[in-house]
């Protein structure tokens, strides 16, 4: 049946306060666990220790067996302990209308942000940065320079300061917004000392 | 990050739950791209063998079957200015880019929870084993990972804590130190060894 408009996370919001009921053991310990053993036997799914797929036809099963997860179990809101639901038609909209093409960072700095496939001979996007690992404020920015030094990357994934004005940023605090600013700024320092100043973060 | 060993269950499983997730972000979200990170319960790394079928499946799959825009987190054990360090996230950006991930997203050594723990050369060798790997045959980058992984997956209990920032470092140059280039370096020809080609 056709849909009266795209799902969008408003529609989300309200789904999830109006879902089936459930609580977070039947979903982590019932459903999700009894749901993918069942598509693994229903699609014959065995990698044979392959690292990466060869056999196009088990990839398929694979795509099948997601996309069926998500269909069938939907997704659970820890919030309302409610399950929200799609139906088939509303999760090929979202796939057949994903923007295949967009631009990280600016100016000279900017890397453009294309599909690749298995095997491309294009190299991807490097995102060089500690990825949310704690780093001293005293060498935050340094640390960030590191990378943005290397020609191999092109934009950067931040750390998180362990402190900021030698306080540390506790969640709720108004500490926690002044290191998310902070970590920002010295990023962005670190980008334009390196002569990169468009890079994305 | 779909989590191996976790509720899911097993290899093919969690690779299930994480065709869902992907595809999920983009209903859900409206998403841009949809950042993954396949973890291992027991080791808290993204390099394990487990996981890295889980990420180069998955990402295949949903390459060959969707227009999803896919990044990676890379979470080894071992610490900066070590082999086992670089082992570990060759491996991951191997299977990352002959599986056609969009963007490779690290590097968290010592598994990311050690402060000052990364530095910018793990990205370097990310960035030079991605640029090695782009257009290989995929029956040829799955007899390297096949020879490369064996070489650190014992070591998960004992992986080495490696070093600081500011020990790899010269903090005011932003340098390298000799030590740490002589590892990258022993590093780089192991992986040229195994038919990788710089």
């Amino acid at each position: 049946m056709t849909f009266k408009r795209s799902f969008d996370s408003y529609e989300f919001y309200d789904r999830a306060k109006v879902g089936e009921k459930c609580t977070q053991d039947e979903w982590d310990l019932m459903r999700i666990p009894m749901k993918a053993m069942e598509l693994k036997q229903k699609y014959g799914l065995d990698f044979k220790g392959e690292f990466i797929p060869t056999d196009k036809d088990m990839m398929e099963n694979l795509f099948k067996a997601g996309f069926d997860m998500l269909l069938e179990c939907g997704i659970y809101c820890t919030d309302t302990n409610r399950v929200v639901k799609y139906t088939e038609e509303e999760i090929w909209d979202a796939l057949n209308n994903i923007r295949q093409e967009f631009t990280l960072g600016t100016g000279r700095d900017a890397v453009n942000f294309t599909r690749r496939t298995v095997g491309d001979k294009k190299k991807p996007i490097i995102q060089g940065g500690p990825t949310g690992s704690p780093i001293s404020e005293e060498v935050f920015m340094p640390v960030h320079l590191s990378y943005a030094l290397e020609k191999e990357v092109d934009t950067i994934v931040d750390g998180v300061m362990t402190s900021v004005r030698g306080k540390p940023p506790i969640p709720g605090s108004p500490y926690e917004i002044l290191a998310a600013k902070t970590e920002t700024r010295l990023i962005k320092q670190a980008a334009a000392m390196a002569g990169r100043p468009g890079m994305a973060i | 990050m779909p989590i191996f060993g976790g509720y899911a269950g097993g290899v093919e499983e969690t690779a299930i739950v994480d065709v869902a997730t992907h595809i999920n972000a983009f209903v859900m979200s409206n998403a841009s791209w949809h950042l993954d990170g396949p973890v291992h319960i027991r080791w808290g790394s993204t390099n394990t063998r487990e996981t890295l079928t889980i990420a180069g499946w998955t990402c295949a799959t949903i390459s060959e079957f969707t227009n999803i825009l896919s990044g990676n987190q890379y979470y080894p054990c071992a610490g900066p200015c070590t082999e086992m360090c670089l082992l570990e996230l060759s491996a991951q950006s191997i299977t990352d880019t002959a599986s056609g991930r969009e963007i490779l997203s690290g590097v968290a050594a010592a598994k990311g929870v050690v402060t000052d723990k990364t530095t910018g050369m793990e990205a370097r060798m990310m960035g030079e084993v991605a640029r090695a790997t782009a257009g290989m045959e995929i029956s040829e980058v799955n007899k390297i990972l096949d020879a490369l992984v064996p070489l650190y997956e014992k070591n998960y209990a004992n992986a080495p804590a490696g070093k600081t920032f500011q020990e790899c470092y010269d903090v005011k140059t932003i340098t390298p130190t000799d030590e740490y280039v002589q590892v990258y370096d022993g590093a780089r020809k192991k992986l040229e060894d195994l038919g990788l080609v710089f």
